[in-house]
């Protein structure tokens, strides 16, 4: 059962819903420990205090900040005192509409699972649901967890609130001193690659994707285990810029037209079908660069894309 | 002055490449303390110790490891974990373009804006504009500091953005969470109550409008305290804590 990370209330107006709140993420990264090499044991992380060499507790630990060479310290109820109210209260102080939200101020998603006996404030949760999920509209609110402020969303997913923290507008950099490119496509070249986009669009689905580096990471643990080697897989080379631009377009096309997607070696629902060995016979045909270092599922997914 | 790039690559759809440049697209501004002793006002280090020996341990001594079975550990050097980046650190190949709007906001991770490449002036336009009449995204893998991503390219502004993705399986879902039992259903009134609500505080999105108010609030703290006065508090606003929601959703109607 997943552990609650902040424990306070949601308020809509003058109703107050207590709420607990969850990652709405879970960690599947391939972890690692340090171990000392000598012996294997696991290596723990001391605070010692640089002055007296000797190591600290935690509550001995204060917030150091450097304000114009001068430090300044908090213990960490002072910085919780600061803001009593923003630290337990997600107050939602607007409806917007979903779409008129930038996806480049999301930043981490989590879920909010009414708390408490109270009858009431449970309707109020519901209340919120229903109201909420008949619309495309999200709740704007702000709160601080850990001694940061959000400026959260909260929507409904599943029947549940659904809240996602985002970045403040000022976190954001400016995009004057990026490259934009070139002024403006000539409208042949657009409507090309307009075509082209519209070919090669498929609905979003998530679940299609699978986290190779977490599968090839896994394999590499594994392989260690039985005291095979590892090795770096060559790689692939960058091509280099387009030179005709609408010669690119069309080509890609006429392919797209012509023969399905997939091309060389079939999609890969059809290659995951076939032996490692027949699948390393395709990619030494299509001379695909790193062959003899790749896993089944590695050789699958390069001759999927070969063309 | 162009902005300072963190990676260089391109990406790859069909016979068409668009070189580019990766760049930062958020800077955060919180305030950041760092670790001291409340005692004598010293700084913290964080030291290694083998649990083992009960010794101090040198960075070149340590190892890492997998944990393969409890209290197992199988070694893995720094270029053996580089190996599982795949062949492709500098190619972003475009597997489909898809509705923006059809990913859910849960799987946006991190944002970079990318700039035009070398030589990819126009092909980086095109891209951009093509993407903008059509309101899709490219979806593809890219590979930085080792490790492979799916990701996300849109049309930002004049700019293009890359969001790397969560992957579907990362995400937690509704029914994995322990809910309290339903109880009553609101009724037909507080529903049209909470829906009129919900209609007056409607408004149009600007994101300039919302400041980390906490923020400026710490450093007003960090302030009064190098001077020795009392850093200011913020006073939370009175709460009806009643279990009466229709009172509650009345009151509050009548405040707006």
């Amino acid at each position: 059962v997943p552990r609650a990370l902040w424990n306070g209330s949601l308020s809509f107006g003058l109703v107050n819903v207590p709420v607990a709140l969850y990652s709405a993420v879970r960690d599947l990264d391939v972890h690692f420990h340090e171990l000392h090499a000598k012996d294997g044991a696991r290596i723990e992380t001391r605070r010692f205090c640089s002055e007296e060499d000797r190591e600290v507790p935690y509550e001995e630990i204060g917030r150091g900040y450097d304000l114009d060479g001068k430090q300044v310290v908090f213990t960490d109820e002072e910085l919780e005192a600061l803001a009593p109210a923003r630290t337990r209260t997600i107050e939602i102080q607007a409806f917007v509409d979903l779409a008129e939200i930038d996806p480049i101020l999301f930043d981490h998603p989590y879920w909010l699972v009414p708390t408490g006996e109270s009858q009431g404030p449970l309707r109020a949760y519901r209340l919120l649901v229903e109201v909420m999920g008949s619309t495309d509209r999200v709740a704007l609110g702000r709160f601080v967890m850990r001694t940061k402020e959000y400026l959260v969303a909260v929507r409904i997913r599943d029947g549940l609130l659904a809240l996602t923290t985002m970045r403040f507008a000022d976190e954001i950099r400016d995009t004057k001193e990026i490259d934009s490119g070139a002024r403006k496509p000539a409208k042949g070249q657009l409507d090309q690659a307009v075509a082209l986009i519209d070919a090669l669009t498929t609905g979003w689905d998530p679940s299609r994707y699978e986290d190779r580096y977490r599968e090839r990471l896994k394999a590499i643990v594994r392989k260690k285990e039985k005291g095979q080697t590892i090795k770096a897989p060559a790689q692939e080379k960058e091509p280099g810029a387009t030179p005709d631009l609408m010669a690119a377009l069309r080509k890609t096309l006429d392919e797209i037209g012509g023969r399905g997607r997939g091309g060389n070696g079939g999609s890969p629902e059809d290659l995951e079908q076939l032996s490692r060995d027949e699948l390393y016979r395709r990619a030494q045909d299509a001379d695909v660069p790193g062959r003899s270092s790749m896993s089944k599922e590695e050789l699958v997914g390069a001759l999927s894309r070969t063309r | 002055m162009a902005a300072r790039s963190l990676w260089n690559g391109t990406i790859v759809f069909g016979a068409v490449t668009v070189p580019i440049k990766l760049h930062a697209a958020v800077e955060s501004r919180t305030v950041h303390f760092h670790e001291v002793h409340l005692a004598d006002g010293a700084r913290i280090e964080h030291r290694r110790f083998c649990s083992k020996e009960e010794r101090e341990v040198p960075k070149d001594e340590v190892v890492r490891g997998y944990e393969i079975r409890e209290g197992e550990y199988v070694v893995v050097d720094k270029e053996e974990i580089d190996a599982a980046a795949g062949t492709r650190s500098r190619i972003i190949e475009v597997e489909h373009f898809v509705d923006v709007e059809q990913i859910d906001p849960a799987l946006y991770d991190h944002p970079y804006f990318l700039g035009a490449g070398t030589g990819g002036a126009d092909a980086y336009r095109l891209l951009h504009d093509a993407m903008e009449r059509t309101s899709r995204a490219a979806i593809g893998r890219f590979t930085f500091h080792n490790r492979e991503y799916l990701a996300a390219i849109r049309p930002y502004e004049d700019v293009l953005v890359l969001h790397t993705l969560r992957f579907a399986d990362e995400l937690v879902a509704a029914d994995e969470l322990e809910l309290p039992d339903a109880g009553r259903q609101p009724d037909e009134r507080e529903v049209k109550m909470a829906a009129q609500l919900v209609q007056t505080l409607h408004e149009d999105f600007d994101p300039r409008r919302y400041r980390d108010e906490y923020r400026e609030l710490v450093l007003k703290a960090i302030e009064a305290k190098a001077e020795g006065k009392e850093p200011p508090r913020d006073t939370p606003p009175a709460r009806d804590g009643s279990d009466d929601l229709l009172a509650a959703l009345q009151a509050s109607l009548k405040g707006t």
